[in-house]
């Protein structure tokens, strides 16, 4: 086979795109890993201190705060985004009149701004809101419902707004996941006498078995990354007394202001790199064994 | 051809990052350094930049059109670019400033604020060029930008602000709380509390605030040890206070929210009208006529309980000034008291920070309206008013304190446990 060009013309080709990964992905992670052993503040240059911002993780108890916060996240996300989406999708596959409507409302909260939604719930959830203003007039409630000062009830309500803003978007990816399941099982399984919520479980749920997967790794490491939510609903400080913050709160409350601490929100950053990596691995593997 | 290839890869890779290095460059400590002194009586020509913070709105922009006209007016060949930042992330964005080399030459900060860029050799020290400082400025506004450790000043006190109470009468009424006794300490405060929640059976207050820095400060607890290298305001004295609010919060004296950090604060109900009582500066009733002007004539103030606190805002130069002279000049037209005054003008309630503003009839003397009243009222509690002291008391430091009152004021910890850990929390973060 005779070579058509210089051993260097792909790499031209893909230099911008080199560059740009390793100007704005590569380096950066490489120095906030490097920056994790050092002291450095926002404008002091800082010096190595080994293993000492680690060690601070470990004596942090607003980290172990926001360590079971993000457990409490994940385990409560995962399953509600994996299957609550797949239903929606089944449900707006259907073709019937106006549900092209449907799936414009259930896609609406994923191209709204997380912020504006996130105000918008503040205002319904807030003590004196429309929802505790509404169940108090109605005699249901004497007194407000602390949906933003409560401990659990706070985390609980970010946890709804992030399910919410996710549905849309997960409802796509099941929906093209679903246009690859072959109509005939579904077929057969119905002449075999399997009801609605048989073929669900032997046809539907094995058809669009590796989106599921893949939805349930996206909504698990978006879980360990949660910050917009809980910023705007329980404020700056997370919630009464800090007690609702997660790794990424801590991230930029640490390293935010004149004198921010760098290299311990460095540590921080690499902490949650590493949170993130066993589901991406698991990801790999599983689509490993389906190539297989 | 291996190798060859791999040097390639390799100086590209080194081209797209050179720039880059350990953390974000800044400058070494600023407390050693020789700074240059400006040759004020220099030709003034060129451009600089002037940047204020969030005061670029319909109220303030025509002023500093007008100001920045004058003084290129004066000084033919002169330039001024002003730049406003918005109020959220200020911090941030002078640190980035900073960084890059691209703090303006002018810069309006508060005392936290400059107290960083001072470590980071940011600015310039004005006592050094300009020695008439401390003859011109009052003493409470240079003392805000003079560091303990640190040689020299570094900003020229701009305006000075205050906090004094405001009483919706109202709320006083409903609650039979007499208007020409005001409570003036914070017990007196609690009492008339409990009558506004009886009165109104909880559902309206009159408190409607956790304890702040201020306050622990209004007790008597010494924010910082002598030489500036120690918090320790954690005294028995503090904690009493703070368990004081927490009984309050418990009888259910304030709004249940207000231990959210959400919570958009007292002057916020107070705007609502579902609160009683408020703190702010004198400007508070200029601005209450565009938020809510029917509140306004059932507003009355009176001093503030317990301790005043000082707040300062200042006009640094940048030490990397390329124009230092231009700048300086116009750092010291800005804030020349003829200047100054002018802009209290606009924002009513504050106070010049120059010293022949301080006996100026024009801020003891009301109009009669309410909110020249309050704009007295806040000059003539300035004097009074007392900093923190301490520049090293940061956002994240003040954060952590109020989730500390919070959980203290739910029973979850005692108020001096909240007070040690606030502590403790402050100088692990304090920067060698």
């Amino acid at each position: 086979m005779v070579r058509t060009h210089r051993w260097f013309t792909p790499w031209i080709m893909v230099l911008p795109a080199l560059v740009i990964l390793c100007v704005f992905a590569l380096w950066p992670a490489v120095n906030t890993f490097f920056l994790s052993f050092t002291d450095v503040r926002t404008l002091s240059g800082g010096t190595i201190v080994g293993l000492d911002n680690y060690r601070k993780l470990v004596d942090d108890p607003q980290l172990r705060a926001a360590l079971v916060n993000t457990v409490v996240y994940v385990v409560v996300c995962v399953p509600l985004l994996t299957f609550l989406p797949l239903l929606l999708a089944i449900l707006a596959e259907k073709p019937l009149r106006g549900l092209a409507i449907f799936r414009t409302i259930f896609y609406f909260p994923v191209i709204a701004s997380a912020v504006a939604v996130a105000v918008i719930w503040k205002f319904l959830l807030d003590d004196r809101g429309l929802i505790n203003g509404w169940a108090t007039h109605a005699g249901i409630i004497q007194d407000a419902v602390p949906f933003l000062s409560g401990r659990w009830l706070l985390l609980f309500s970010a946890i709804s707004l992030t399910v919410w803003k996710g549905l849309g978007y997960y409802m796509v990816l099941y929906l093209s996941a679903l246009g690859n399941v072959d109509p005939q099982l579904h077929e057969a399984a119905a002449v075999d006498g399997a009801g609605p919520i048989r073929r669900f479980w032997s046809v539907t749920v094995p058809g669009v078995r590796r989106t599921m997967v893949l939805v349930a790794i996206l909504v698990m490491v978006s879980a360990m990354r949660i910050f917009t939510e809980l910023y705007i609903l329980g404020g700056k400080t997370g919630g009464v007394g800090g007690q609702d913050v997660s790794v990424v709160f801590l991230i930029q409350s640490s390293a935010s202001g004149a004198d921010g601490r760098l290299g311990y929100a460095s540590a921080l950053s690499v902490l949650l790199f590493v949170m993130t990596l066993p589901p991406m691995a698991l990801l790999a593997r599983f689509n490993r064994k389906v190539d297989e | 051809m291996k190798l060859f290839k791999v040097a390639a890869l390799g100086s590209v890779a080194v081209v797209a990052l050179s720039g880059c290095g350990l953390g974000s460059g800044g400058s070494s400590a600023a407390s050693s350094k020789v700074q240059q002194s400006v040759d004020s009586s220099a030709k003034l020509s060129g451009t600089i930049s002037f940047q204020t913070w969030a005061l670029k709105n319909d109220k303030f922009t025509p002023y500093f059109t007008k100001l920045i006209a004058d003084f290129e007016k004066q000084h033919p060949g002169t330039t001024i670019n002003w730049i406003d930042q918005p109020g959220d992330g200020y911090a941030d964005k002078v640190s980035s400033e900073i960084s890059s080399n691209s703090l303006p030459d002018v810069v309006n900060l508060p005392p936290d604020i400059a107290y960083a860029a001072v470590k980071a050799g940011a600015l310039l020290n004005l006592a050094k060029s300009d020695p008439k400082i401390n003859q011109t400025y009052v003493k409470s506004g240079l003392s805000d930008y003079t560091y303990k450790g640190v040689d020299g000043t570094y900003a020229y006190p701009w305006y000075l602000g205050t906090d004094v109470s405001y009483w919706n009468t109202d709320i006083l009424k409903k609650a039979g709380i007499d208007q020409s006794n005001l409570p003036t300490t914070f017990d007196g405060l609690v009492a008339a509390a409990k009558k506004v929640h009886d009165a109104t059976g909880g559902k309206q207050f009159l408190m409607s605030r956790k304890p702040n820095l201020y306050d622990i400060m209004s007790t008597g607890a010494p924010i910082m040890n002598s030489d500036g290298t120690k918090f320790t305001f954690n005294t028995d004295a503090a904690a009493a206070m703070i368990g004081k609010y927490a009984d309050a919060y418990k009888a259910g004296y304030m709004p249940r929210e207000v231990l959210s950090s959400d919570y958009q604060g007292n002057d916020t109900l107070f705007k609502k009208q579902q609160v009683g009582w408020t703190t702010s500066t004198g400007y508070y009733i200029t601005s209450l006529k565009t938020d809510n002007p029917t509140l306004v004539p059932k507003v009355i103030g009176s001093p503030a309980i317990g301790l005043a606190p000082l707040y300062s805002q200042g006009i640094s130069v940048s030490a990397k000034s390329k124009n230092p002279a231009l700048a300086l000049a116009f750092a010291q037209f800005v804030t020349s008291n003829a200047n100054q005054t002018a802009f209290v003008g606009v924002a009513k309630g504050f106070l010049p920070g120059t010293q022949a503003a301080q006996s100026d009839p024009r801020f003891t003397t009301s109009d009669g309206t309410p909110a020249g009243n309050a704009a007295v009222l806040g000059a003539k509690t300035l004097p009074k008013a007392k900093s923190l002291g301490a520049p090293q008391w940061d956002q994240q430091d003040s954060d952590y304190l109020d989730q500390q009152i919070a959980l203290a004021m739910t029973g979850k910890q005692t108020p001096k446990q909240a007070l040690d850990n606030a502590v403790n929390k402050a100088n692990s973060l304090l920067s060698k």
